[in-house]
């Protein structure tokens, strides 16, 4: 039980993370507005559906449009659901822009879901272009009072949307697969150094694992990509990347499928592991820096953080990492005792 | 300095042994000539980008054949007795080095065998010969270490690629994409990062080639 504790203690971080990734709502956005452009001096009806919203349930709703740092009010709000609003904006004849076209966001408020933001929500065409006419026209309201929503929710992404939990499997699952190739790296330079047999057992049994948790991280990004990005596999840098790296540990199985002798397997297969992992270091970690890439934390896209990345979901991102990668290390510990028992068998005979 | 001195010493043997059994290596110039004339056999004209491609995975695929034989050449009581007498980072070494020689020497015939079928799509003839050099080395170390090991076993043509292939990946991509700028076909004034990422990889993969030969060897 004593030597166990970590075992426990990775069961329980993995499922509070998934529990609590799983439970916990997003906050509430706004997906689609309809319709999506309009002309200057009309009045524009607006449906607007709501992720998650109460708006059914609130007193003070408002509605803005905002250009830059200017914004109309809605005149009119009238709520069908909890998710569907039509808000009615009088928009004046000039905008203060020098654009033809001006595009423009929408901002929602109430006091049970807080502010939501739509960037580039519609696109109005100026007939006439005169911004001093807008400026004096455009009536601006400052968007003031905001509140906040209560209780502990994840971001509202419009592209990720629900699929953001997918972070704490796909990411973690990644991490978990570096922490357990490194660590077999670092049994099979023990064994080079000692040449202890059982630190080859350890390192063949590190990666197995790896391999699985690499392949289940290959499925769950590929589910993610399809949602996000439309498609399960791209032309992409780094998924490409992944895939070579998966190859790599693939001809190490095949590697040491093809020697009878124990002592020359673990040495042969011990020295293309650390060779392999050295060359996968510029597949993963630079190359994919130096050309453009969809996938979040590559040339000229952010990691996945910042906006993304709020500390609520810290809260389970973390312990998923260290959960997964305790996982690791049981199954693969099974899987060195299963290999010292054959040795034992073995021996025997 | 003991090194230096067994590392040239092992290159002028393999060079003899070369000159001696010219079969080999007039086997491995016949495979890329025949392999070129072939492909244009089945192609006909293509355009640039086209050409860049098939003049890589020519390449590929004959430098695996000319390295594999590196450590199988020679019977392994003979390699037994090298081992004796030399350090282990000179044979391998020697062997980098010769295999540079020969890698060198199998592009440059490759692309004048390309260039006599096909019209020289080369714009900047100058930076494609420093890509076929760059080549020669970043395909040298990894094809020469990996048939190290897959000389070993009993199917060393087939482990060789399939364990070469997926390692030698990063290079060949920022060769292709260096070679797709003297080509002409992308305008990147950048490409001296390019150059500095392969010579980095070089070195990692240099650089454990000869810290993990020495565990290799004792058999």
């Amino acid at each position: 039980m004593k030597s166990n504790w970590w075992k426990i203690l990775g069961i329980l971080l993995l499922l509070y993370a998934f529990l609590f990734g799983i439970l916990t709502p997003l906050k509430p956005g706004l997906p689609s507005v309809y319709p999506i452009n309009g002309q200057t001096g009309s009045t524009l009806t607006l449906d607007i559906s709501g992720y998650n919203t109460h708006f059914d349930q609130t007193q003070e709703q408002r509605v803005w449009l905002k250009l830059d740092n200017q914004s109309l009010l809605a005149s009119s709000i009238t709520t069908t659901s909890s998710n569907q609003l039509k808000a009615t904006f009088d928009i004046p004849a000039f905008l203060p822009s020098k654009d033809e076209v001006v595009e423009l966001s929408l901002v929602t408020d109430n006091e049970i879901d807080g502010a939501s933001v739509l960037p580039s929500a519609i696109f109005i065409k100026q007939t006439t272009v005169d911004s001093i006419k807008g400026q004096a026209l455009w009536q601006n309201t400052s968007i003031e009072n905001l509140h906040q929503k209560e209780g502990i929710s994840f971001p509202y992404r419009n592209i990720l949307r629900e699929t953001i939990r997918n972070l704490y499997f796909h990411v973690s699952l990644w991490f978990a697969m570096f922490i357990l190739l490194t660590a077999a790296v670092v049994y099979s330079i023990k064994y080079l150094n000692k040449g202890n047999i059982n630190d080859d057992h350890r390192a063949y049994s590190l990666i197995s694992i790896a391999v699985v948790y690499g392949l289940l991280g290959c499925a769950t990004g590929s589910i993610w990509a399809k949602n996000t990005w439309g498609t399960w596999w791209t032309m992409d840098v780094k998924l490409n990347m992944s895939a070579i790296f998966m190859l790599i540990y693939l001809a190490y199985f095949v590697l040491r499928g093809s020697f009878q002798d124990e002592i020359k397997r673990a040495r042969l297969t011990s020295v293309y592991n650390i060779f392999a992992f050295a060359s996968i270091i510029p597949l993963l970690f630079v190359i994919p820096r130096l050309v453009d890439s969809l996938h979040p934390g590559n040339g000229g896209n952010p990691g996945f953080g910042g906006e993304d990345l709020d500390n609520t979901m810290r809260m389970a991102f973390y312990p998923a990492i260290i959960g997964m990668t305790l996982l690791g290390f049981w199954i693969s510990d099974l899987r060195y005792r299963l290999a010292l028992l054959a040795d034992k068998l073995l021996d025997r005979d | 300095m003991q090194v230096v001195k067994e590392t040239i010493l092992l290159i002028k043997k393999d060079l003899l042994l070369e000159w001696r059994q010219k079969y080999a290596i007039g086997g491995i110039l016949l495979y890329v000539v025949s392999t070129v004339f072939i492909v244009f056999i089945s192609t006909g004209d293509i355009p640039a980008p086209v050409w860049n491609i098939l003049f890589w995975i020519i390449i590929l695929f004959a430098s695996v054949n000319a390295v594999v034989k590196s450590f199988v050449q020679e019977n392994s009581q003979r390699q037994l007795y090298y081992y004796q007498l030399a350090h282990p980072i000179a044979i391998i070494l020697s062997k980098i080095i010769y295999n540079i020689g020969l890698l060198f020497l199998l592009t440059v015939l490759t692309y004048m065998a390309m260039t006599l079928v096909y019209e020289s799509p080369v714009r900047r003839v100058g930076l494609f010969w420093l890509i076929l050099f760059l080549a020669s080395v970043g395909f040298s170390i990894t094809f020469t270490f990996i048939s190290a090991i897959a000389s070993k076993a009993d199917n060393s043509s087939t482990l060789m690629a399939i364990l070469t292939f997926p390692i030698v990946i990063p290079i060949l991509g920022t060769l292709m994409t260096l070679s797709a700028n003297a080509l002409g076909l992308i305008r990147d004034t950048a490409y001296l990062n390019d150059i500095y990422t392969l010579l980095a990889i070089d070195s990692i993969l240099l650089g454990l080639a000869l810290i993990l030969f020495p565990f290799l060897w004792k058999d």
